[in-house]
């Protein structure tokens, strides 16, 4: 009876192996000895966020140059770092800002060749000079945003959330009604807002402040902290105001016409992911042509359209804000630009293991 | 028994390289402070200490406790009459049953959380049968109520899985002379069956419980983010805090609670098991 | 002994049935929605279907995610087979050793056990990849394959394989032919708790794995950033190419008694 089952088992997986082998063959892409001459190999590793890329662009990269991308994604900044640290070695990675920092400190990037890369004229206005590599040295911009708050038109004021900014989410009007996000970051970078310092500040007493709003808000408001799953939630109008991001407030206003997104006047958190090269990059001069094809209008077009967030393309960015474009009521697509209240955040692992420590306490009350 | 004996040795030498040293690694971490690099060895209870001072961590712990327990509770009870039955079932349907039972196990946790998300969401289907008898707003979606349904959900199959191991050819012998000596249905399952089933309900509790006091995932989507568990705050140490150290001395120190959980439990097991072999 | 279908069975099975597939009823329904939303169905389509399949990297997942979970499971099993049986002949310091390291992937939350191993790999300088994640794999299955295998090795009269030795059989065939088949039921569910711990691994195989190789389980959770229905569309292939291989399985023998009967 044993053999019975054995034998089955091996059945069954020879069939579906082969089902399997015969439909991914037909899916896989092409490679030429070409790129091989032209660049050492014909592969290029790409490490990015998950569902950030274009529809296309992956297999027009590869059509153009003949060669095949090989793709990992992550799901946060700090599951690429630990597995980077692991000595993992990849072509291109596209982090956020502040990771950027951090891997430019340890010495783990290598620098740029602007020789190698086109189009760098046409980067968007809104991520030029960034403060943790204004001169694009090592990275070169591939989306953006900001952060602020969607809410239902129908159950907010807007004039209000207007004048409360982010203080709207200690608003009892509004009590079990609200999603916050859960990230450590993301939760301070609100509260510090709120109260008026920034959002990078080490004093231990902003930082008390902080905490303590934060204590306030969950204890008074009864918030359903989230991740991903505010997206969904708004879009079905379960909740009335949530903390998200604005290429995922893009796609909620897509799909709800009743939600509208507001950056507060008290200021938030722009952020940028990049490309960058590591130090161990087995093909940079491939790399440095992904570079150049994503800077691109049709690569920045297409991601900027699937994903939803600003594109690195100035292009591109005013296509899309503009009347005809594809986001033309939509409010969060374009980010404030220039508002002084805005920052970047910067990379601080002391002060991230503070916050991420004073965060649970806030969460398991 | 020699040649028997010798069977083990290849897994004993897999298991001190697969799993002996990972474990002495973290145990290296959880005993030392000052990052990752080997350069700086400065062996301290600097972690364990910062774990037990601070109340807050002891919360956790014993929140995840709670709910691992409650959830192998559940799963004990609704295991033990949905094992029963299948395993007295007629053998093919018996294994079609087992096969019906485990699939949905195959499909990835996460989605098959999203869905009880959706089922359990204001104004999702289950809401709409509450408010049929008038309980429409009742929340069930981010409450206690949720995890553990979600957690039973994923961890019950193994707890079936193991009871029905244990009942399936059973030697129906013993229940005939049970029947014989003149005890009833309810005694002879009492006297024999549920003794000569203890070993599969605490390999089913040791399936169970295990997993589920460092599982967060389900908690965390199905009740919230205020769901903080021993778990959560492993993760989140190894990967977002970047603290290795203090990451590793957490499961140390949730590893040891789990083996004195398991110890006493096992005790309890041989003292049933034996009773049943009288 | 009777083995009667009474009606509280009945309502247990069907009962129990209902709540194990309501969630799977649901993501198959999903699968075809038009929208993106995951709470709210607004139609037929078939967009993430054509969506999964032009995705190679979707495809190579499945493909990946099964080639190693039939293989760790079918390893771990084996090795689990042999190794209770040997511990159940063995002294008792060996088995309760044995037995508590085995716990330890069962009880360590999965990023300790992934970062540990992550640690080993890259201290031994391996590559990661396919390999690395096969061994894992095989690493954490087989004390699930052993925790449901040794109880019932422990019901067993430990006088018949004697007695099968005594009669002539060699120890592998006593092992064979006389134990194995008592245990089967513990074989079964302990290969069928493998291949599920395989097929749904997450953090240990994104921590050891390399390469671009991928399973199902990292593809969904990296990509639940935004809603992606195309996760539903691919968990009901999943569902579908499941069932249909435990469709054949189960149906072949039923076939050949048919053949013979003739």
């Amino acid at each position: 009876m044993n053999v019975t089952i054995k034998h089955k088992v091996r059945i069954g997986a020879i069939i579906i192996a082969a089902t399997l082998l015969i439909a991914s063959l037909s899916a896989c892409g092409g490679s030429s000895s070409d790129a091989v001459e032209k660049y050492g190999s014909d592969t290029l590793k790409l490490y990015i966020w998950g569902e950030y890329l274009g529809q296309n662009v992956i297999s027009d990269f590869e059509k153009q140059y003949g060669v095949k991308v090989i793709i990992e994604y992550f799901d946060s900044n700090e599951m690429m770092y630990t597995k980077l640290l692991a000595g993992d070695s990849y072509d291109i990675l596209v982090p956020s800002d502040y990771m950027i920092e951090r891997l430019i400190n340890k010495d783990m990037l290598q620098e740029l060749d602007h020789s190698l890369i086109t189009g760098l004229e046409n980067i968007a206005e809104g991520v030029q000079n960034l403060v943790f590599d204004p001169d694009n040295t090592f990275s070169v911009p591939y989306l953006w945003g900001s952060v602020g708050l969607v809410y239902n038109t129908k159950t907010v004021d807007p004039a209000e959330i207007a004048e409360q900014g982010y203080s709207i989410l200690k608003n009892t009007d509004y009590k079990g009604r609200i999603y916050f996000y859960d990230s450590e970051r993301d939760a301070f970078m609100v509260a510090l807002k709120a109260l008026g310092y920034s959002m990078n500040t080490d004093n231990e007493d902003e930082i008390n402040e902080a905490y303590e709003w934060l204590i306030e808000m969950n204890d008074t408001m009864s918030p359903i902290y989230v991740t991903d799953e505010v997206i969904d939630g708004m879009m079905s109008g379960i909740k009335d105001i949530g903390i998200v991001y604005s290429g995922d407030a893009t796609v909620i206003l897509d799909e709800n016409e009743d939600m509208d997104f507001i950056t507060p006047s008290e200021g938030t958190n722009i952020w940028c992911d990049s490309m960058v090269i590591p130090a161990n990059a087995k093909n940079p001069l491939l790399a440095h042509e992904f570079i150049s094809f994503m800077l691109t209008y049709d690569a920045a077009y297409d991601n900027s359209e699937t994903v939803g967030y600003a594109s690195n393309n100035q292009q591109v960015l005013d296509e899309m804000s503009s009347d005809e474009g594809m986001y033309a009521d939509n409010t969060a697509y374009l980010p404030r630009n220039g508002y002084e209240k805005d920052e970047v955040f910067r990379d601080n692992i002391v002060l991230q293991k503070k916050l991420s420590e004073l965060w649970i306490k806030v969460k398991a009350r | 028994m020699k040649k028997f004996r010798s069977m083990t040795y290849p897994y004993i030498i897999w298991i001190a390289v697969m799993i002996v040293i990972p474990m002495i690694l973290i145990v290296f971490y959880a005993f030392t402070v000052e990052g990752n690099s080997v350069a700086s060895i400065k062996f301290s209870f600097a972690n364990f200490i910062r774990f037990f001072t601070d109340v807050i961590f002891l919360e956790v712990l014993l929140k995840s406790l709670y709910i691992a327990v409650v959830t192998t509770v559940v799963c004990v009870l609704l295991g033990y009459p949905i094992a029963y039955v299948i395993a007295r079932l007629p053998s093919r349907q018996n294994m079609i049953l087992i096969l019906l039972i485990t699939m949905p196990t195959w499909i990835n946790m996460l989605v098959r959380t999203y869905a009880w998300m959706g089922l359990l969401q204001d104004g999702g289907v289950f809401s709409s049968i509450l408010s049929v008898f008038g309980l429409g707003d009742v929340q069930i979606l981010h409450t206690d109520f949720a995890v553990i349904l979600g957690m039973v959900y994923n961890f019950i199959p193994f707890m079936i899985l193991q009871i029905h191991t244990s009942l399936a050819k059973m030697d129906s012998s013993l229940l005939d002379a049970a029947n014989d000596l003149g005890a009833d249905g309810a005694k002879s399952f009492l006297k024999v069956t549920l003794p000569l089933s203890v070993p599969g309900i605490v390999s089913g509790i040791t399936l169970v419980f295990l997993p589920a006091v460092s599982s967060f995932f389900i908690p965390k989507l199905l009740g919230g983010g205020q769901y903080v568990l021993v778990g959560n705050i492993i993760e989140n140490q190894f990967l977002t805090a970047g603290d290795w150290n203090f990451g590793s001395a957490i499961s140390l120190i949730m590893a040891v609670v789990i083996m004195i959980s398991m110890f006493l439990t096992k005790k309890v097991d041989v003292k049933a098991s034996s009773n049943g072999e009288d | 002994m009777e083995k009667k279908k009474s009606i509280p069975s009945k309502i247990i099975l069907v009962l129990t049935l209902l709540f194990f597939y309501l969630p799977i009823a649901y993501i198959i329904l999903f699968s075809f929605n038009d929208s993106r939303s995951l709470t709210k169905f607004s139609g037929f389509s078939l967009q993430w279907y054509e969506k999964m399949f032009s995705d190679s990297t979707m495809m190579s997942a499945v493909l990946y995610t099964i080639i190693i979970a039939v293989i760790a499971t079918a390893v771990s099993t084996i090795v689990g087979i042999i190794t209770a049986i040997g511990l159940s002949k063995s002294r008792r310091i060996v088995r309760n050793m044995v037995e508590q390291i085995n716990n330890l992937p069962v009880l360590n939350p999965d990023i300790v056990t992934g970062i540990g191993l992550l640690m080993l790999f890259s201290a031994f300088a391996i590559n990661k990849g396919f390999m690395t994640m096969l061994l894992a794999h095989i690493m954490f299955c087989i004390p699930y394959v052993m925790l449901s295998v040794t109880p019932k090795l422990r019901s067993l009269d430990p006088n018949i394989t004697d007695a099968a030795m005594d009669l002539g059989a060699t120890p592998f065939q006593a092992l064979y032919k006389v134990i194995v088949p008592q245990i089967k039921p513990g074989i079964v569910s302990g290969a069928l708790i493998a291949f599920t711990m395989s097929f749904d691994d997450f953090i240990i195989s994104y921590f050891v794995t390399g390469n671009g190789v991928q399973n199902i389980s990292i593809l969904v959770y990296t990509m639940s950033k935004r809603v992606n229905p195309s996760i539903n569309a691919l968990s009901t292939l999943v569902i579908v190419i499941i069932t249909v291989a435990l469709g054949i399985v189960n149906l072949v023998p039923i076939i050949r008694e048919k053949k013979k009967r003739k």
